[in-house]
């Protein structure tokens, strides 16, 4: 098994050239999303010596911090929710430059005032790129932090759509989704020249009249389709492959404008929302695709992040991804192909299927019935919410932070307004009887789908997954445990309470021989962690936005 | 009611004051000479219609000037009022209005209608002109305000664009639209394809020579002529 995995590993590093050891150079680590760092200083046998470097306060504490901090030769790149960019010296926290977006104009149409969010930005080309609420791209110059260039994708006035997710710089190009699956929107992925930001490609998710794919909406739907990819994609160099999860159809809750009634939904039905999918990264053209959830009524979002890694099934080397849907439902795919290969159910509480075929088709559909409130589990808000797990290719498991929470839906008919809000229902959050926590740290093996350990814990978790080849494990809680597991035996080894809860995500990297682990804290009371406030009333999570670096106290072995 | 549409006729009245007496500050003290251009339109100084600027940073640059150029503080040389005047004038033209004009949207006749239908439609992508242009509470300010609409198709296929340069950065020419020239910094749009790009460039590398092969006639080929007349329409009933 061990050797396994180590083959694994370096069959898939292989394919990259080695990611740069020290760095942190992608939203997910490196564009295989495994949120794993190759670096051991740090392991099960020191960890209980870790202890804080140093702390930054970002000074904007209103939205708290969420984004994925990049580092790259000593420098790290941080934004915040009101898109402020700085760059630090990572080994002390020491200002290199700071940059503010100006704030659009209060009260935008379309750009949700109480949707302050940012999730990351991405380098290359010696740019720092992110996206904005109002839809525009910006590069940064990597050394000075002054603005090279910024162009507008897309009108939040008229789309209600903005850019929450982090960016991906493949080649010379850097992509970007967007969020507006939620609002009468085509959801698309756009591609821009790093150097120019020109244009270069873009894909929409629901194909227009006349593509394939177009026949299985229904009428004139799939003009505000939905399908919006908010996430971050993952990057195959060797086959010039992006896979990219897509968002639910819209409306959410409510099928009758998009599905033609008595449609056979056993076959693909609004493409390609909720669906995993790859697209030549030269120019936008798409290779292959694979729904998860054919016609989603439930907001089962697929715009997950998508681990690629290599791993042998049935005794044969295959190049394979790895994908959940906010179902919970896990996907393994042949990324040469698209071909299903196997799926596994994460949560244990699910009520929306009974199960699934051998071939990963649904079985036992369980639909919101229209203007009938009913209670359907897993919750809108995810098996996992947005925050991302993580992969080892030590241990070959997957790592990710499972929720178990209902929600009541009450769809209704509301037609659909550009650029409107177009969910269709009310979904309060609630909690399953019977249980006395309400999530768990999983780890799986994704070839096996068998889950390896669980660690629960009795409110939600909503911060992603680092892993290491310190053989630890790393995530943080909405009470503002920083925590370190053990890979193997999910055993707690080390906690430190940093303050403010967690609902962002950990890092790793290495400058002069050093490793520091980094998480950003403060929690997020929009959205997600809005209806967890709700459903724990008794709680109080605390806000912040400070990010908060580890490491060694000197002389540790 | 009765007392509330007074109010309102009393509010609407001090606005409709302020709006006037904000343009011939404006007019006074801003277009003059080698400076802003008539409706901030740019000429000598930067362009500051449609850039995006919120009432903050103008209120800021108005009074306190911009060290290292040859905008002045206008503290002690206008009044409190004036002063206030031309802020909100500055910032109607970066959309000020534009934004209320997009949450009480006006009835629209059905031509006009359709125009704005047109105009805004996100099939044909960035071929559509709100791309460049902002009217009737949509579209992305590139282009300054519309004020002059051409009279039918023929007219706005022949419409010059005199703004439209030829830059050239690093061996590589393109259409560039110009909005600002600071010390160390030119701005301009790359006009290259839609969307256009605002970008950033050290002067040294930037030059640039009058007129250009770009015409508005290629970018608005997502369009036929029956498009091109509601569209007209839509842009004179929101002017």
């Amino acid at each position: 098994m061990r050797t396994l995995a180590f083959l694994a590993c370096t069959a898939a590093f292989a394919q990259t050239g080695a990611p740069a050891l020290n760095d942190w150079s992608s939203y997910g680590g490196t564009q295989y999303s495994w949120r794993y760092s190759a670096l051991n200083q740090i392991n099960t046998q020191n960890i209980k010596q870790l202890a804080p470097a140093w702390l930054f306060q970002t000074g904007d504490y209103a939205e708290n911090l969420h984004s994925t901090p990049i580092v790259q030769n000593g420098v790290m790149y941080l934004i915040t929710a009101r898109l402020q960019v700085f760059a630090l010296d990572a080994t002390n926290g020491k200002v290199i430059w700071h940059y503010r977006y100006p704030s659009p104009a209060a009260g935008l149409p379309g750009t949700h005032a109480d949707f302050i969010q940012n999730r990351g930005v991405a380098i290359g080309d010696g740019k720092v790129f992110f996206g904005t609420k109002d839809n525009f791209m910006v590069a940064l110059d990597q050394r000075t932090g002054k603005e090279v260039w910024k162009v507008s994708i897309d009108d939040p006035k008229q789309c209600g759509c903005n850019i929450t997710g982090a960016p991906l710089v493949v080649k010379d190009k850097v992509i970007i989704g967007g969020n507006g699956g939620d609002q009468a929107h085509r959801g698309y992925l756009t591609a821009l020249s790093t150097k120019t930001g020109r244009v270069a490609w873009r894909w929409y998710v629901v194909p227009g009249p006349g593509e394939p794919g177009n026949d299985t909406w229904k009428g004139d739907s799939w003009r505000y389709g939905g399908g919006s990819p908010w996430l971050t994609g993952s990057y195959d160099p060797e086959l010039n492959l992006l896979y990219w999860g897509t968002g639910n159809a819209a409306a959410d809750f409510y099928d009758g404008d998009r599905v033609v009634a008595g449609a056979n939904k056993g076959a693909p039905t609004n493409l390609y929302t909720a669906s995993v999918v790859a697209l030549d990264a030269d120019t936008g053209k798409l290779r292959w695709h694979y729904q998860e959830v054919p016609d989603d009524v439930w907001d089962y979002d697929a715009a997950y992040e998508v681990l690629l890694m290599d791993r042998e099934i049935r005794g044969q080397m295959r190049k394979i991804l790895v994908h959940m849907n906010k179902s919970g439902l896990t996907f393994v795919l042949d990324r040469v192909t698209g071909q299903y290969l196997s799926a596994f159910m994460v949560p244990e509480v699910y009520n929306w299927i009974t199960g699934f075929t051998e071939d990963g088709k649904l079985v036992g559909r369980n639909e919101p019935v229209l203007g009938q409130k009913g209670n359907f589990c897993p919750s809108t808000a995810g098996a996992k919410s947005w925050n991302s797990m993580a992969y080892s290719p030590r241990t070959g498991f997957i790592y990710t932070p499972t929720n178990e929470t209902c929600n009541d839906i009450t769809s209704n008919a509301t037609p659909a307004s550009e650029g409107k809000f177009y969910m269709n229902g009310e979904f309060p959050m609630t909690l399953p009887p019977g249980r006395t926590t309400y999530s768990h740290v999983d780890a799986f093996d994704p070839v096996t789908g068998k889950r390896m350990w669980s660690m629960p814990y009795r409110l939600m978790l909503l911060s992603s997954m680092l892993t290491t080849a310190g053989d630890l494990v790393f995530t943080g809680d909405p009470e503002g445990n920083f925590f370190a597991l053990d890979a193997r035996s999910g055993n707690k080894l080390w906690n430190f309470q940093t303050g403010a809860g967690h609902r962002g995500a950990a890092i790793s990297y290495s400058v002069n021989g050093k490793q520091y682990i980094a998480t950003t804290t403060g929690w997020h009371q929009t959205v997600v962690g809005g209806a967890v406030a709700r459903i724990f009333p008794e709680e109080e999570f605390r806000l912040g936005s400070t990010l908060v670096v580890f490491a060694l106290p000197e002389g540790t072995r | 009611m009765i007392r509330s549409l007074v109010l309102s006729m009393v509010v609407c009245g001090i606005a409709n004051a302020q709006a006037v007496r904000g343009e011939q500050v404006f007019v006074q003290s801003c277009s003059t000479g080698y400076c802003h251009g008539s409706r901030g339109v740019g000429a000598g100084a930067p362009r500051l219609a449609a850039r995006g600027f919120d009432q903050n940073s103008i209120r800021a640059t108005i009074t306190n000037g911009v060290t290292g150029t040859s905008m002045p503080s206008f503290a002690k040389s206008l009044s409190r009022t004036d002063l206030a005047a031309v802020v909100n004038y500055v910032s109607a033209l970066n959309g000020a209005t534009a934004t209320a004009a997009a949450t009480a949207p006006v009835k629209l006749a059905p031509q006009a209608a359709r125009g704005k239908a047109l105009f805004s439609d996100a099939v044909k992508s960035f071929g559509r002109c709100a791309t460049c242009h902002e009217a009737g509470g949509l579209g992305i300010a590139v282009a300054p305000p519309i004020h002059d609409v051409p009279l039918n198709a023929a007219a706005l296929k022949a419409l010059k664009t005199p703004r439209v340069v030829t830059a050239t950065i690093a061996g590589e020419s393109m259409p560039a639209l110009v909005v600002a020239k600071k010390t160390g910094t030119i701005t301009f749009y790359d006009l290259t394809m839609p969307p256009p790009v605002l970008r950033t460039e050290p002067p040294a590398e930037f030059t640039s020579r009058e007129e250009s092969t770009w015409k508005h006639s290629d970018v608005i080929g997502a369009y036929s002529d029956a498009d091109l007349t509601p569209i007209l329409t839509f842009l004179r009933a929101v002017k």
